[in-house]
């Protein structure tokens, strides 16, 4: 037993930054976030004997977050709300960054990631949940299908209406030098 | 078989947009964006709202997650004797409630009575004496009378059985006869002790006062004697002085 524990923190150590990262940006908020990650992983850990391996184990972990988080999604009943992080200080983060990036830059920076995070508040969950699976944690098509229980033709739909809906609202807030893949 | 890419084919070039996608297909949709500048356009935008995407990130926070393993100690159980009742038929346990209850009754004499003065609930054995004897009906004389009979003829058989039981305690009694005398030989002797010791100390305390006496006297006639010397001694002083001043003597 202190074996499968000391195993399974080695496991938590290695996925709770992407299943914190998921949790935030699915449902926007820090503090909710760590309490889904946390319970994410309580949840995984007592489930672990019932897990057989016939999914990869990141899977069966964003299925556990994913689901925690429509959870709180439907019990909060309302859409999620995007923070900034607080206590974020600009010019001290400009200073870590080094000379590359300049307060003006930083700022730039800052308030473009706060007008794509407001943006994903506009996409209905299933569009959001896919495009943060596929942008932030690179699951395959076939993966987010298996996740969100849906057709795989379904997933490249979500994918592609989020991102037109993204795209309308970047340019009405200005942000239009897209740059070439 | 050639492959084509129309611009409503919206899942094949999300497909595009993020590399999974087949050789051939691929192919198609580059021969397609080369002459459909909307088509062409549209992959453009959508791949730069996916760089915009990289610049949401989440707050670096430290989370630091970590099972902690309870105490693998067992709750402690804490080992209690059987309740006595609990081994009992719930039957009998409500035989037992029952006859709890009519006992309860029969010492507390509960009595009912339905009268001229309506219905009567008394409970208690001086409600019953007390009661007047002039309320009772005729009726109810006759079942007194028989139940004071029945009552004296307990009362007798009673005090029979209580002679017949005294020859058995007789050697009981005789017991207690011999620990009483013994225990008045006791306190006499202790009377006697302290009589004995109260009149010494009467002794040496007349004794005491006897000697404080004759001191006390000795002190008082050295006293008169010496006041005795001294009204002489003045009274032949104050004749002296009468004698020399030719006064005569009063």
């Amino acid at each position: 037993m202190a074996g499968d524990v000391d195993s399974f923190n080695q496991l938590v150590l290695r996925w709770e930054r992407p299943i914190y990262a998921l949790a935030y940006r699915v449902i926007g908020r820090d503090e909710d976030a760590r309490d889904v990650a946390q319970e994410t992983f309580l949840r995984a850990f007592r489930a672990l004997p019932g897990f057989k391996g016939q999914a990869k184990f990141s899977s069966w972990l964003y299925r556990i977050a994913l689901n925690l988080c429509r959870d709180w999604i439907r019990r909060k009943k309302r859409t999620p709300v995007v923070e900034m992080p607080e206590g974020v200080d600009v010019v001290e983060l400009a200073s870590e960054q080094g000379p590359a990036e300049s307060i003006e830059d930083l700022v730039a920076r800052n308030e473009m990631s706060r007008i794509v995070a407001e943006g994903m508040k506009l996409l209905p969950d299933e569009q959001r949940t896919a495009i943060v699976l596929k942008e932030y944690h690179g699951l395959t098509f076939q993966e987010i299908a298996d996740l969100q229980g849906c057709p795989l033709s379904t997933v490249k739909t979500r994918l592609y209406q989020g991102l037109s809906v993204l795209r309308k609202h970047l340019e009405s807030q200005g942000m239009t030098s897209y740059r070439e893949q | 078989m050639s492959i084509t890419f129309s611009c409503d084919d919206k899942d094949t070039l999300i497909s595009y947009l993020y590399g999974e996608i087949d050789a051939p297909v691929r192919k198609a949709v580059e021969d397609h964006l080369a002459q459909c500048a909307a088509c062409a356009a549209e992959v453009m935008a959508l791949g730069g709202v996916r760089s915009e995407l990289g610049l949401w990130t989440p707050p670096e926070v430290e989370l630091d997650f970590q099972i902690v393993k309870k105490s693998a100690a067992p709750a402690a159980t804490v080992l209690r004797p059987a309740r006595w009742w609990s081994t009992v038929p719930v039957w009998a346990q409500a035989a037992a409630a029952v006859l709890v209850v009519a006992a309860g009754l029969s010492i507390a004499n509960l009595q009912i009575k339905s009268g001229p003065e309506g219905l009567t609930v008394s409970t208690g054995w001086m409600v019953q004496t007390a009661a007047p004897v002039a309320a009772v009906s005729p009726s109810s004389d006759e079942a007194w009378k028989t139940a004071l009979v029945s009552l004296e003829q307990q009362l007798r058989t009673e005090i029979r059985a209580a002679r017949e039981d005294q020859p058995r305690t007789a050697s009981s009694t005789a017991v207690d006869d011999a620990t009483m005398r013994r225990v008045q030989q006791l306190i006499g002797e202790a009377e006697q002790r302290h009589e004995r010791a109260l009149a010494a100390r009467f002794v040496e305390y007349a004794s005491d006062m006897d000697m404080q006496r004759r001191a006390d006297l000795q002190m008082i006639s050295r006293g008169m004697t010496n006041y005795q010397s001294e009204v002489l001694r003045q009274r032949q002083m104050l004749n002296n002085v009468i004698r020399v001043s030719g006064t005569p003597q009063q």
